[in-house]
């Protein structure tokens, strides 16, 4: 049922907003206030989002990847964007920016679940070192000189980790074509 | 020379995925693309990226009430313009009935989100309004819902996990500071506290301060970002710490003054609390 929204938006359904909303919000939200930290920014951020979702429904398709998936990538695309052209990467959090409202587990929380096992469980196959930089390069979103940095990983360690480490997870999601497999196991 | 290029391009797809491309680098790539007939080749990397980033992701937190009225709104303005969408939306606005009401779907939405965050605050204004008396009798079951004080929270930490880390806070390098409190940490659940007294308020716009944890995974030259934060009252605050890695065997917490945001290395220049766990 949850896989026809984008479908059912770009014929122009208006009710398939509202489930849109109510399916996905609670992902796009969390996105955003995981790489963004300030509450404003991702409010901001999250409302664009939203009409990106809109832009974009018809281009979804189902044989590339999940509904989940595919609104996560508009919703990064649009993060990293917010991310790569402000001051800073992540504004200051007060407490009140960090201890927020309380739950609200539906749904779509459920939803969600299975795509985070499933990258839950690619990235546990990949090597610690590819782990260590994709985390921080694709949840903390820091560029790979900042995680040259943080680490002390020589910028060209930080690199090959997160080429190889994107390409195996992008395999075993079965999210790509064969033609780069190779690299993998070099 | 299809190597180096396929090299070059494996290179701007991956960090598109990760972290975006300059206009230079998008255009670049799409030349790129172009050439090896790979047209398209990103979105799979961005797919994966968008997988992963999926993955540990925490959706408890409800996204405001407040932003959903607004995406509401917007919604209704947004395929109001669409010429395409225009038919179908008025048709979908309005009910099956000819006795609609005169407001679209989207407004009344909007005012029941908003109604129902008012009720939610006056819920929670009632909840959790000062208690000076001893309450006597049943206690209510927390439910999923309840919303915990940061002290409520750090305490049920304390209490539920067995391989709580804590040291105490004393000065850093900053003399006329005299910082007071501890600091909590789990391994195992990868969540802990600060507890402080003595730092004084800062200003966000021209300052941060920024938890950094040393343990056994991490250089000493390099320990862990564990997140910034603002003290905005005078008084002992209590403030959860977020790791940017997860840190194991803590030996040592240190939280320096740094630019609005934070920095990616410390230059350590204004430490101003220290704590060393005690074992």
């Amino acid at each position: 049922m949850a896989q026809a929204i984008l479908n059912r938006i770009s014929a122009g359904d208006s009710d398939a907003v509202q489930d849109c909303l109510k399916t996905y919000g609670g992902l796009v939200w969390s996105l955003a206030r995981r790489m963004l930290r300030n509450s404003e920014d991702a409010e901001d951020v999250v409302q664009e989002i939203f009409v990106d979702i809109w832009k974009n429904a018809e281009r979804f398709d189902p044989s590339q990847s999940s509904e989940t998936t595919f609104v996560a990538m508009i919703a990064r695309r649009r993060i990293i964007d917010r991310i790569r052209y402000s001051a800073r990467r992540i504004s200051a959090d007060s407490l009140e920016d960090v201890l927020v409202e309380p739950t609200n587990r539906s749904d779509q929380t459920l939803q969600t679940s299975v795509e985070a096992n499933e990258a839950a469980k690619a990235l546990k196959a990949l090597r610690p070192e590819q782990q260590q930089v994709l985390q921080l390069s694709i949840v903390e979103g820091m560029s790979h000189q900042e995680i040259s940095d943080a680490t002390g990983m020589p910028l060209g360690t930080v690199k090959t980790h997160a080429r190889r480490g994107i390409l195996q997870a992008r395999e075993i999601l079965g999210l790509g074509s064969t033609e780069i497999r190779r690299e993998v196991s070099a | 020379m299809n190597e180096q290029i396929e090299e070059t391009m494996l290179d701007l797809l991956c960090k598109k995925a990760t972290y975006g491309l300059n206009p230079q680098e998008e255009k670049q790539l799409a030349d790129l693309e172009r050439e090896m007939g790979r047209e398209g080749e990103s979105e799979s990397f961005e797919l994966t990226a968008a997988a992963l980033s999926m993955a540990h992701l925490d959706t408890s937190q409800a996204m405001p009430a407040n932003l959903q009225s607004r995406i509401l709104a917007e919604a209704e303005r947004y395929f109001d313009k669409t010429p395409e969408s225009r038919a179908s939306s008025v048709s979908a606005f309005v009910s099956d009935s000819d006795e609609a009401p005169s407001g679209s779907l989207f407004n009344w939405l909007g005012w029941a989100v908003a109604a129902a965050a008012c009720l939610a605050l006056a819920l929670n204004i009632f909840y959790t309004r000062p208690q000076s008396t001893i309450v006597q009798g049943n206690f209510p079951t927390p439910t999923p819902e309840e919303r915990l004080t940061p002290s409520q929270m750090r305490q049920r930490l304390i209490d539920s996990a067995p391989d709580l880390a804590r040291a105490d806070w004393g000065a850093g390098n900053v003399k006329e500071l005299t910082p007071s409190g501890d600091i909590v940490w789990s391994d195992a659940k990868q969540a802990g506290y600060m507890r402080l007294s003595g730092l004084p308020v800062n200003d966000p716009n021209k300052e941060t301060y920024q938890l950094w944890i040393f343990d056994e995974t991490q250089d000493d030259k390099t320990p862990i970002d564990g997140g910034t934060f603002t003290v905005n009252s005078v008084g002992e605050v209590i403030i959860p710490i977020n790791a940017k890695l997860p840190p194991k065997n803590t030996k040592m917490y240190a939280i320096t003054v740094e630019i609005p945001g934070g920095v990616v290395v410390s230059k350590r220049e204004k430490i101003v609390a220290l704590a060393k766990r005690e074992t």
